[in-house]
Order: structure tokens, then C-alpha cells, then sequence
């Protein structure tokens, strides 16, 4: 059933066991498997069936440090959330992002790759992937990674029908849930907005919050501050470890072959370092993306081999005329150090309309990653140099320590941590099952969850996870 | 000097200018790999690239 507000859906006299907060994939996935279980599930949706700029206004915030994009760009606020603009980008996190690392301060995760493994067949089936495919080592320290670019599922597309008829799910569209009520034990209730005006609250057994990897801190920091700490007891990682994919070109390279690697469909493939280079060089992981470079642009990097290297890059030109797909940008994103000073705050000065305090996120780049950036280039050029496979020349800005650019990519859009996963109340928020520490019915989806944000795209660890916290739940409540 | 720039190939004026700081550098050392990793300029080249 799908309801366009909270008076209708009230009329409807519909008892939900469940409430989540959110229909985007971490929302919608978790909805079709208490449904699944027979477990009746209410989904409030702050958005309506299609964007809004009124809608969207919700979203705006600040952001101290770094520069980062606008916080009302960077996600949607409508059914099916920011699926309705992703990219489709999809691979799961690498086990070793999992696992604790020495050089690395408050890494890894609670639980490892083999815990939402038996989730990705249906990971598959609802991003419509094909099969997953192990890394082909390039040597002991790089590996070729799989990246697929999936037709970028739209949740609310898909699953609109099968919501519609669905007996067991309510999705309840333009009603924003402003604050949880608790008492430190249990939440208690939901109070709710909708169409525009205070709509009351609503009590259920369970709560699960699923809005976005930015507003689920803003929603939980903001129903503790009314709560007095009634909602997350343990408070002390709230809104902290917040990680994006800084994404910048790092460099080029002349490949001897293009065909030494598999590419996809339009000639781009993917490397990241194994553990043990990450070891070796005290490093985050991160991903290279090479990216065909247009003729000209062939010229221009080859003019600038033969400065240094003229035979090798005599040689090159030759390999241009028999094969003019030979060199490539190199996009660089990487994993970011969880610090707990990266964090969303609330706004102390400006409020919604519907009088929720706004986001002001802190977000720095750490030297950590500046280091991960060129020790990584070194060593994949170091990598294709040493196996013949080509050469590569790393930025200006990156050698000489210059500012970031401003005019290339940031980052990936992608919005991790600040209700991690762990087992140290300091350090986390939420249990290894996604609980909230300390409360007995409020949960969490999507990646605000994520220790550490490895270096993949997070949707389809975000997927997997929910599948993962559905199924759990679905037991949990039949009980 | 015009006619010597056309009759020099760009290759060589190259070479010869840009190899200059480069080479005092690698001069001198003793039997070096032809496969160990340098970076020039911020190329990763292995030494034989250099010759
Ligand atoms: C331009 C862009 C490109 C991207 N490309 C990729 C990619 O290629 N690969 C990849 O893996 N990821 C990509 N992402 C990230 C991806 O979109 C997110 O990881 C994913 O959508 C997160 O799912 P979610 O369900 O956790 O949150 P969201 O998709 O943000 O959904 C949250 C939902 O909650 C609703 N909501 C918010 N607050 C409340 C409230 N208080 N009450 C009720 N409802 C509320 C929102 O309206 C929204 O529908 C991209 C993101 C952007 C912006």
C-alpha cells in the first residue's frame, strides 16, 4: 500500500509491528524483508512520489573544512531517496576493509565480509547485477578489481507495484519524522510532519532508521538533544567517523597494451593495493580508475615522456599508430581515516521549516590520505613499469604537496559513518546486528553504519547490509 | 638558426635540453639495475627507460 500522507494512512487503521524511516534502498530493502517474514511494516517517507525543491529545502546544511558540495545536492528527499540519482556504481567492500589495521586508528569493523556474504545473491537480484568476480592479481602488491557499472536500479521504480499491493507494507509518502521519543531503554514513539504541518506521532514496536548517511546523525543527535540522551544513551560517537571517497586524477599512463587489462564497456578498468602493500606502505586503500585519454591528449603525455625518457617514449608513438587506445587518465578515490573530529553537527543558528535544526558538517581530508594518494600512485607505477605493462607520471599538485584542486571531482556523493557499527561504546553507535547500544528497539540502516568506508562505492555493501538486518529483525520481532 | 632548428629533429633538442638535470644525477652510480624503479619528473620509469 502506498499512502500520499499520514491522514490517509491513518484511515486506513493499518498496525504495524515495524516503523522505518526512509524508502531508499537501505528502507526498501529492509520493508520487503519483514514483509517477507509477515511482519506488517509502516515506511514514512519525509518526500513524495517525485522531487521537489520544497521538498529538497529540508536538506540544506553547511559544511566547515574541506570544500564539499552542496548538502541539498548530494542526495534526494523523495521515494527511493538519492536511487533516484546514483550512478549505479556498484561493488561490495573488500574483506580486508573489514579487518582492524595497525597503521590505521579506529579500523575495523565488528563483523567481516563473511557475515553479509550470504546476502549478495539477493544484493544481485535487487540491483539487477550480473555475477560478482574475484580480484586477478597484477602482482603481489595490485590487483584488477571489478567494478560494475549496473543500470542503476531506481528503488522507487522498481518496487513501486510490489509496494502498492504488497498487504504487508504501508509506505507513507510526505511525512517527515522530526524526532524519536525515548527514555533511554526503548524509543517510545515518532513525532511526525506531514503535508506541511505537525501530524502527532506514532508508536510502534520497532523503529528503524533508514534516511541517508547524512540525516540519520541529524535525526538521532537531534532526538537526543530533545531527550535529554533518551534515544542513543551512549552518545559519545554520535554523528562522528564521518567518511566520504575523496575522488581527484592523480596522473597518467602510457599502457604498452591496452588489452593487458580486461576494461569495460568503455575502456576503463580498476586497481587497488592488496593488504600487504597497505601493510608495507602504512597506507588506506584506494582505487585507480584509468580513463581512456582523447588523442590529443595522447600527444601531449607522450611530448612529455620523451623530456625524460625519449626511448621509451619514441617507442610509444610507434604503439600509437598500431593501437591509438594507449593512454589513460588515472582517476584516484580513496578510503578516508575514520576520525572521530570529521562529524555532523547541528546548527545552532538555522532550523527546517518544520524547526530541525540543519546539518553543519566538519569535514577534513587527513595527511594519512594525502600519503595513501602518492604512495599509491608510486606504487601502481612502480607496479605496471616493473611488469612492462606501461608507465605512469603522477600529477604536479600531488609532488609538490599543493591544495587539493577545486575544479575536479571531491568526492563520490557518497555519505558513511556517524552512527558506526562496533562494540566500544566510545567509539560506536550501533551493535554488530546495527541495534542502537543500549536501546532495545531502534535500529539502523545504510551506511552511516560503516567503520570504515573502504574504497568502493557503498550502495551495494548498504544492500547487502540491509538484507542482512531484515532477515535478523524478521526473527527478532516473529519472536 | 632557423634552418638548424628544421634540420635538428625536435626529438634530439629535446633529449639534449631535458636530459641535462637528469643525467648528472645517474652518472657515477656503480652497476645500476637496468629494472630498479625511478621517478623523474614524476614519471615512474625503471632505469633502462632512462638510456
Ligand atoms: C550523484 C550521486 C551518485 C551516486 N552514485 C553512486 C554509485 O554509483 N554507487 C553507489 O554505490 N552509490 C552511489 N551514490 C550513493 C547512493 O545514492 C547512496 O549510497 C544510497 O542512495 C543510500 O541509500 P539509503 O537508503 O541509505 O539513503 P537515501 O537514498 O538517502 O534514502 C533516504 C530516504 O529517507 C528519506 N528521509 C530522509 N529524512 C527523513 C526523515 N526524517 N523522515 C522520513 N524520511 C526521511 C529521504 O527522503 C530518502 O528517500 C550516489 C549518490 C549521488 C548523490
Amino acid at each position: 500500500m502506498i499512502f500520499d500522507g499520514y491522514e490517509a494512512f491513518r484511515a486506513a487503521d493499518f498496525a504495524p509491528k515495524a516503523c522505518i524511516l526512509g524508502s531508499g534502498p537501505a528502507g526498501t530493502t529492509i520493508a520487503r524483508k519483514l514483509s517477507a517474514a509477515g511482519i506488517p511494516v509502516v515506511v514514512l517517507e519525509a518526500g513524495s512520489r517525485e522531487f521537489s525543491n520544497d521538498s529538497q529545502d529540508f536538506y540544506r546544511g553547511i559544511t566547515v573544512g574541506d570544500p564539499y558540495f552542496g548538502l541539498d545536492v548530494a542526495r534526494l528527499r523523495f521515494m527511493g531517496g538519492s536511487s533516484n540519482h546514483w550512478a549505479g556504481w556498484c561493488r561490495v567492500l573488500d574483506g580486508l576493509d573489514f579487518a582492524p589495521k595497525a597503521w590505521v586508528p579506529d579500523s575495523g569493523w565488528p563483523i567481516g565480509r563473511a557475515d553479509i556474504e550470504p546476502f549478495l545473491p539477493d544484493v544481485r537480484d535487487i540491483l539487477d547485477l550480473p555475477a560478482f568476480r574475484p580480484d586477478v592479481p597484477v602482482s603481489d602488491e595490485m590487483r584488477w578489481v571489478q567494478l560494475i557499472k549496473s543500470p542503476a536500479v531506481r528503488f522507487a521504480d522498481k518496487f513501486a507495484d510490489e509496494l502498492d499491493r504488497s498487504r504487508n507494507i504501508a509506505v507513507v509518502l510526505d511525512t517527515y519524522v522530526t524526532e524519536l521519543a525515548g527514555d533511554g531503554k526503548r524509543v517510545t514513539g515518532a513525532r511526525l510532519w506531514s503535508n506541511g504541518r505537525d501530524a502527532g506521532s506514532l508508536a510502534v514496536d520497532y523503529f528503524i532508521v533508514c534516511t541517508g548517511g547524512l540525516e540519520n546523525s541529524r535525526l538521532l543527535l537531534w532526538s537526543n538533544e530533545r531527550t535529554n540522551g533518551g534515544v542513543v544513551p551512549n552518545a559519545a560517537a554520535l554523528g562522528r567517523y564521518w567518511m566520504e571517497h575523496p575522488t581527484f586524477e592523480g596522473g597518467n599512463a602510457i599502457l604498452a597494451d591496452y588489452g593487458a587489462f580486461e576494461v569495460d564497456a568503455v575502456n576503463e578498468a580498476f586497481f587497488s593495493p592488496t593488504l600487504s602493500a597497505m601493510e608495507r606502505l602504512r597506507i588506506l586503500n584506494f582505487g585507480i580508475r584509468l580513463v581512456e585519454t582523447p588523442y590529443p591528449g595522447v600527444k601531449r603525455i607522450i611530448a612529455d615522456l620523451a623530456c625524460v625518457a625519449p626511448d621509451m617514449a619514441e617507442w610509444t608513438s610507434s604503439q600509437l599508430s598500431q593501437n591509438l587506445r594507449c593512454a589513460a587518465q588515472l582517476h584516484v578515490a580513496w578510503e578516508q581515516a575514520p576520525l572521530a573530529s570529521n562529524r555532523i553537527e547541528l546548527s545552532r543558528t538555522d532550523v527546517d521549516h518544520a524547526g530541525v535544526p540543519r546539518i553543519e558538517l566538519h569535514w577534513r581530508k587527513s595527511e594519512l590520505e594525502r600519503r595513501t594518494l602518492l604512495e599509491g600512485l608510486r606504487l601502481f607505477g612502480a607496479t605496471l613499469a616493473r611488469k612492462n605493462l606501461g608507465r605512469v607520471r603522477i600529477a604536479d599538485w600531488i609532488l609538490s604537496g599543493a591544495d587539493y584542486p577545486t575544479n575536479q571531482e571531491t568526492a563520490g556523493n557518497h555519505h558513511m559513518g556517524g552512527t558506526r557499527m562496533g562494540t566500544d561504546v566510545t567509539t560506536s553507535v550501533v551493535d554488530a546486528d546495527c541495534k542502537v547500544h543500549g536501546m532495545d528497539n531502534l535500529y539502523v540502516g545504510g551506511s552511516s553504519v560503516f567503520c570504515t568506508s573502504g574504497q568502493a562505492n557503498p550502495t551495494t555493501t548498504i544492500t547487502a547490509l540491509a538484507c542482512r538486518l531484515g532477515e535478523h529483525l524478521g526473527k527478532v520481532i516473529a519472536n | 638558426m632557423t634552418i638548424l632548428i628544421k634540420t635538428v629533429s625536435r626529438r634530439a633538442i629535446v633529449r639534449a635540453l631535458a636530459m641535462l638535470p637528469a643525467l648528472p644525477l645517474l652518472r657515477g652510480l656503480p652497476d645500476s639495475d637496468p629494472d630498479e624503479i625511478v621517478e623523474v619528473d614524476g614519471w615512474i620509469l625503471k632505469r633502462s627507460d632512462l638510456a
